[in-house]
């Protein structure tokens, strides 16, 4: 259709100058964003500890963008601003597996002295560590544990029990340690809050014997959905005594349920999740109190836990001394635990912002 | 309602009442959520009741009010798979807006702007850039999405307050207000499609874009206003959103485009364009509130929904191609 | 026909050519930017690990490239991994031998991409609105079948596939040069592949001079799958965890790869040398931005911006040919 002249080829010049304009924009922003500071990364002169340089601790949170791995986060900087050391925070947009696992080799690949991940999946990630460990990398995990053997430190926010047991005591003392209950979980898989539902179903035999899980629904980490299926269980089964929500969206879901049901005050609620997120409910008083380890207080830690694996000084039993948290516990020689899950009430709501 | 808003030849006149409705692009639909809400009441215990129903067309709401422009958008030939993160970057500003004290007028106004920026670059991208709407939507699925974890850093909005709610949780004469917002909000589009000239050139471009410019209808006009309301809808959609919820998280939205989408083709809307009605849209997002209800009264476990979800718009879209290859024989 | 005889001549040969010289320096100007940014990048450990990721999406990209060219699209090819790993990973646990499960898995790929071609040929249905529904139905079996539940049990044996190394060299990165060889062999010296630009162009046209439309479409979406099942084994023996979210989103990746390749999305152009080379920009891009610390929300949003930016160019360098 077009003949081809002088003018054409101009124009054709004109454009592909363009185009690779264009293509520069879209990498120099790329680049523009790296060279801006990121939070406590000291990116640029990564890699490499060096005799004399500060450690690097890379360390991965399921995923970024979700306020409480923000506040863990904020305790890593803490830490790290505390120990001298480089520390790079960083995951995927999205609770994927397979993206943590291209983290992880890629940290590997810059040489950070020592990573830590909270992981999707135990085993998915267990090759991508036990490779980092043998490159002789420090490795370990928090908040979620990948395969015992592929890392050599977990830092445990909680044990199951003490969260189990701690959630039961705070509802008995509301309904009186009877009746009938219902469980918002985020999946019916995730192993976290199964092992919970179970250690809280072994205290209620064990102390509460008239109190009973009726049933347990998936809230799927979606706000609107565990609103839903609570009202829904709730229209259907007016007698139920309360609702326990086990993950920091599953609560808030739970929460509102109730309070839009007008039912507040006759249906308890507890569970887990953030001061910031159950403020408004604790306000009103749908909810009394509520539980959850502090996630800076376990950012914090984590990277204590990382920093004392490089230097070579991580106790096999008794305690560890952590900086501001003083000595934790030895659980095992690779296990340390953060402590008991904090209580959130009315009275001290307001000392917390994450 | 009468066959204003669809483009089924002229014969229908001289047929019969029921032969008339039988021709109308929603039909199936219809005829088909009539069948499962019979099924589903013997079936399901807890299914037939009054505040069952009401919770469902409550449920149904946000993606009602969506589907109802993103019907527009597809019946003028083009698609719209951003409306999730959308959603999302909207609910966070009016969210923030309304936890500030905006109130709610200045809540709705923050959201709709937002939308409206967010629906106008789609419309400028499609008709001006002219790059084609499933590549632009679904960049922006991502982009918008990006937007929203860099402008809040991953913070959630918590503790909307009230007078900001009205929209989401408030009750008019014991109905509740979201329901007549997703009702007025049908007649609204409904007039707008039979007496107004965009109403009507939306169904002519989408019907066949070459003879509808070459009769000189502005169709990349109309095209890109079909965008920028899809960003409006889905700001109200928002307020409505953060009315129920009380907070927005940063995956507020997600998933959210399939089910519109969803909403308008099981309807009856041709994915083709140029034929489907503003009935088709809500009957749609009805017939899914009432499948996914179906499916948890019933046991079904959540992780089938997006299989079933998935079946439903395949067996949509070969009903509308059988349908069609009927009609033209019978023509 | 004028036009036809023209592009098929020294005119879009030329483009072509200059075309994938300009990706070229993109990707050479990537490249030094990101070992300015970080100095681990340009390093051959790197690199060549860097290979590791591409592979699964460039294995698709191949398969899109011949689908876009005919003006369609698949968005299911995500899914359809996230199917073929669960097929995988359940039938293995269920008592299937590994070996006749990874069979099964990759059929299960190619039943996905029949599926696709059925009812894009059958029904004479867009593309895109198939595979929008399949995208959909793909997850939902995944996580149904699956019950969002994991399987990592796998012997060692099976991590070959994903993290075998011949030298330096990542096996995958064979499997893939091997691929690309095919793929542009029958995309450029056999009828079939000029059956499939012929659609692209015009399919009335193609099927007025005999061309099987029916049949030429069902086999490139049949091959998509077949090559999707291919990747699904690597990613699943990489990450050693078969499960309902894999490859999510990864539809986005690969179309960005192809249009970025110079294929256009209305049909009729394309190439696998520009699919390669839009597959490496990509890859040199995510990894460069993970290795420079540029944090991991900026990359969804570049990402985005990329796709419609490549799109763009592409339809804007387009015009003049006509």
């Amino acid at each position: 259709m077009s003949i081809e002249g002088k003018g054409e080829t101009m124009l054709k010049t004109l454009r592909m100058t363009l185009a690779v304009f264009l293509a520069l924009a879209v990498a120099g922003c790329g680049a523009g964003v790296g060279e801006a500071p990121d939070e406590g990364g000291g990116e640029g002169e990564q890699g490499g500890s060096g005799e004399g340089g500060a450690n690097s601790i890379c360390m991965m949170p399921k995923l970024v963008g979700i306020p409480y791995f923000n506040a863990a986060e904020e305790g890593a900087n803490e830490a790290a601003e505390e120990l001298g050391v480089d520390l790079t925070y960083d995951g995927p947009t999205e609770a994927l597996a397979a993206e943590q696992v291209r983290r992880i080799e890629q940290f590997t690949q810059q040489q950070c002295d020592a990573i830590s991940v909270a992981a999707n999946d135990p085993d998915a990630l267990a090759p991508a560590m036990t490779q980092a460990g043998e490159a002789g990398t420090a490795t370990s995990a928090w908040d979620a544990d990948v395969a015992e053997d592929s890392r050599e430190v977990f830092v445990n926010q909680a044990t199951f029990e003490a969260i189990g047991q701690t959630l039961v005591d705070i509802m008995a003392e509301q309904t009186g340690g009877e009746g009938e209950f219902l469980v918002v979980t985020g999946s019916l898989t995730a192993p976290n809050q199964n092992s919970w539902i179970e250690e809280m179903e072994a205290h209620m035999e064990a102390e509460y014997p008239d109190m009973s899980i009726a049933e347990i629904l998936p809230g799927e980490e979606d706000l609107q959905l565990g609103i839903d299926v609570t009202t829904d269980y709730l229209r259907a089964n007016p007698d139920t005594a309360g609702v326990f929500g086990i993950t920091t969206v599953a609560l808030p879901g739970a929460a509102e349920a109730v309070q839009q049901l007008g039912r507040e005050g006759e249906v308890a609620v507890t569970g887990l999740s953030t001061p910031n997120e159950m403020r408004p409910y604790v306000e009103s008083g749908t909810v009394e109190e509520f539980a959850l380890w502090n996630p800076v207080d376990l950012g914090y830690l984590a990277v204590h836990v990382a920093n004392a694996q490089v230097e070579g000084n991580l106790p096999d039993s008794g305690t560890f001394e952590a900086g501001r948290l003083g000595e934790v516990e030895m659980l095992a020689e690779d296990e340390v635990l953060l402590g008991p899950p904090d209580v959130y009430s009315s009275e001290n709501i307001d000392d917390f912002d994450f | 309602m009468s066959g204003a808003s669809t483009t089924t030849t002229a014969t229908e006149h001289s047929d019969g009442p029921l032969k008339r409705f039988l021709t109308r692009p929603e039909a199936p639909a219809l005829i088909f959520l009539a069948a499962l809400v019979v099924v589903l009441s013997v079936v399901a215990d807890g299914f037939l009741g009054a505040s069952n129903f009401e919770g469902i067309l409550s449920q149904v709401v946000v993606i009602g009010i969506i589907a109802l422009a993103v019907n527009q958008v597809v019946l003028s030939g083009e698609i719209d798979i951003s409306t999730g993160s959308m959603l999302g970057l909207c609910a966070m500003a009016s969210g923030t807006v309304a936890v500030a004290g905006g109130g709610l007028l200045f809540t709705l106004l923050a959201g709709v702007a937002v939308g409206a920026l967010a629906g106008a670059v789609n419309g400028f991208l499609v008709t001006v850039a002219r790059i084609p709407a499933i590549i632009v939507t679904l960049g922006m699925l991502y982009a918008l999405r990006g937007v929203l974890l860099l402008v809040t850093g991953g913070t959630w909005v918590t503790g909307v307050p009230a007078e900001a709610r009205v929209l989401g949780i408030g009750s008019v004469f014991g109905v509740s207000l979201p329901i007549i917002v997703l009702f007025a909000l049908f007649i609204v589009m409904e007039l707008v499609n039979r007496h107004s000239d965009w109403g009507r050139n939306v169904l002519a471009v989408g019907g066949n874009r070459r003879a509808a410019m070459l009769a000189g209808l502005p169709s990349r006009r109309v095209r890109f206003w079909a965008f920028v309301l899809v960003g409006a809808a889905v700001g109200i959609a928002s307020v409505i959103y953060i009315g129920r919820a009380g907070s927005v998280q940063t995956n507020a939205g997600t998933g959210l485009e399939l089910q519109v989408i969803a909403a308008v083709v099981i309807g009856g809307t041709s994915i083709a364009g140029g034929r489907g009605s503003t009935l088709a849209a809500l009957t749609g997002a009805v017939l899914i509130g009432v499948i996914l209800n179906g499916m948890v009264l019933l046991g079904i476990p959540g992780v089938w929904q997006d299989a079933v979800l998935g079946a439903l718009i395949l067996l949509a879209v070969s009903t509308d191609v059988l349908r069609r290859k009927l009609l033209g024989d019978k023509a | 026909m004028s036009q036809y005889t023209e592009t098929s001549r020294g005119f879009l040969s030329r483009i072509k050519f200059s075309r994938e010289l300009v990706l070229l320096g993109v990707l050479i100007v990537i490249v030094i930017a990101m070992s300015l940014l970080s100095p681990v990048f340009l390093t051959l450990g790197n690199l060549l690990n860097t290979s590791r990721y591409f592979v699964e999406i460039g294995l698709i990209s191949l398969g899109m490239t011949l689908i876009i060219i005919t003006a369609g699209i698949d968005l299911s090819v995500g899914s359809n991994m996230a199917l073929v790993s669960v097929v995988v990973g359940f039938s293995f646990l269920g008592g299937v031998p590994l070996p006749l499960a990874i069979v099964l898995g990759v059929v299960a790929g190619l039943a996905a991409g029949v599926f696709n071609g059925l009812f894009v040929t059958m029904l004479d249905l867009h593309p895109l609105v198939v595979t929008l529904g399949t995208f959909a139905m793909f997850r939902g079996l995944a996580y149904g079948f699956s019950d969002a539940d994991a399987v990592s049990s796998f012997p060692a044996w099976f991590a070959y596939f994903g993290q075998a190394y011949f030298g330096p060299i990542p096996g995958q990165l064979i499997v893939f040069v091997i691929a690309v060889a095919v793929v542009w062999l029958i995309l450029s010296r056999t009828r079939f592949g000029r059956y499939v630009y012929a659609i692209g162009h015009n399919e009335e046209a193609a099927r007025f001079s005999g061309v099987p439309v029916e049949r030429v479409k069902l086999a490139i979406y049949a091959g998509t799958g077949l090559l999707v099942g291919l990747a699904s084994v690597i990613y699943i023996s990489r990450v050693s965890t078969a499960r309902g979210d894999a490859g999510l989103g990864l539809e986005l990746d690969v179309i960005a790869a192809v249009v970025l390749g110079g294929a256009s999305i209305y049909g009729g152009k394309g190439t696998i040398a520009g699919t390669v080379l839009g597959v490496l920009i990509i890859a040199t891009l995510r990894n460069g931005l993970l290795l420079a610390g540029v944090p991991s929300t900026w990359q969804l949003f570049l990402l985005g911006v990329l796709l419609l930016v490549a799109v763009f160019l592409n339809e804007f360098f387009r015009k003049e040919e006509g």
